[in-house]
């Protein structure tokens, strides 16, 4: 008993690395930070100076363990809160930050189920925290990912997906990724256009080896992606989903 | 703009429903009364207005509405909510 209410904490970006043209990821210092989940989010609070605020919810990046909390944020051009966050911050900067968050969109690894992750742009963030915590634990439960992306250079993390697909220690993730907006550069050996149900089959994990996906991305990304997998024959309820909409800029 | 593209999902105020429930709130279950869907808060359909409007995301039954106010907030629910919490 004597539980605390979800506290807001004052938190200072330590570091800024780019991540695409769009993205960035902003390494924070947490005071006290409890530790969490691989899927859940944090929301941020922004205060202007005439006492104006802007509250916005991100996925956490770096996987459960590690010392540092991640966040990758993409930049919404008309966006509020994005903006500011990908150009004018810098180390030292801070804002306010709740968090963890969530307990439906989360990877338990002891659940020793294979997982299907399908990812739509930034949708990404919250299933790399469970491709890195997966490696972290060196767990070989199956799983696979599909992400979606505008063009290679948008895809996030692109060169830690390709060495944890490529890792020969422990099984590695199956890593396959769709590009909608360009012609494919020479060589590419990946999906191209929205994502389909071939995609899918293709990806593998069948309905009957009964993995749980995790669906995470723009609404209608999510919402076709659901639909797809409940189609092929997945249980709705094995079938994660996490949203982010036209306000989350 | 298209109808319904303004919605997201319940995983969004889990913040706000763990400041108010003092518990992990995305992973509880509802159970619709209107077409008996069982599924849990954050696969629900979330919209955004003047606060927020959780809805089943089977028939779109209303199945919460939360007011920010300044220094509180008001939440009211709708349908059987199944909340779990660990004992200690």
């Amino acid at each position: 008993m004597g539980r605390q209410r979800l506290p807001w904490r004052e938190v200072a970006i330590r570091e800024i690395r780019p991540e695409t043209p769009s993205a960035k990821t902003l390494v924070l210092d947490v005071p006290g930070w409890p530790g969490h989940a691989a899927g859940q989010h944090v929301d941020i609070r922004l205060t202007a100076e005439d006492g104006y605020q802007a509250q916005r919810s991100y996925s956490i990046a770096s996987a459960p363990g590690e010392p540092d909390v991640e966040l990758t944020v993409e930049r919404i051009d008309d966006g509020e809160v994005s903006p500011y966050l990908t150009e004018e911050v810098g180390p030292g900067d801070g804002f306010e930050l709740r968090g963890p968050i969530g307990g439906y969109f989360v990877w338990d690894p002891a659940r020793d189920e294979p997982v299907l992750l399908v990812g739509g742009g930034s949708g990404l963030a919250p299933l790399m925290a469970m491709l890195r915590h997966r490696r972290a634990t060196g767990t070989a439960v199956d799983a696979r990912l599909l992400l979606s992306a505008r063009t290679l250079e948008d895809v996030l993390y692109r060169d830690e997906l390709e060495e944890l697909a490529a890792d020969g220690e422990t099984a590695p993730p199956v890593v396959r990724i769709t590009l909608t907006r360009e012609d494919p550069p020479p060589g590419w050996s990946g999906f191209r256009g929205r994502i389909d149900r071939d995609m899918l089959t293709e990806l593998g994990l069948p309905p009957t080896e009964r993995p749980r996906a995790y669906v995470c991305g723009p609404t209608p990304f999510v919402e076709e992606a659901a639909r797809l997998l409940v189609e092929l024959g997945h249980e709705p309820a094995r079938v994660h989903t996490e949203r982010f909409g036209p306000t989350g800029g | 703009m298209e109808s319904g593209s303004l919605h997201t999902d319940g995983n969004e105020i889990g913040g706000v429903l763990a400041e108010v429930f003092a518990v992990e709130m995305t992973a509880a279950g509802r159970v619709c009364q209107s077409c008996g869907l069982d599924s849990q808060v954050g696969a629900h359909r979330l919209y955004h207005g003047a606060g927020f409007v959780l809805r089943c995301p089977g028939c779109g039954e209303l199945a919460a509405v939360i007011a920010a106010l300044p220094g509180r907030n008001v939440i009211s629910l709708h349908g059987t909510w199944s909340i779990a919490r660990t004992s200690e």
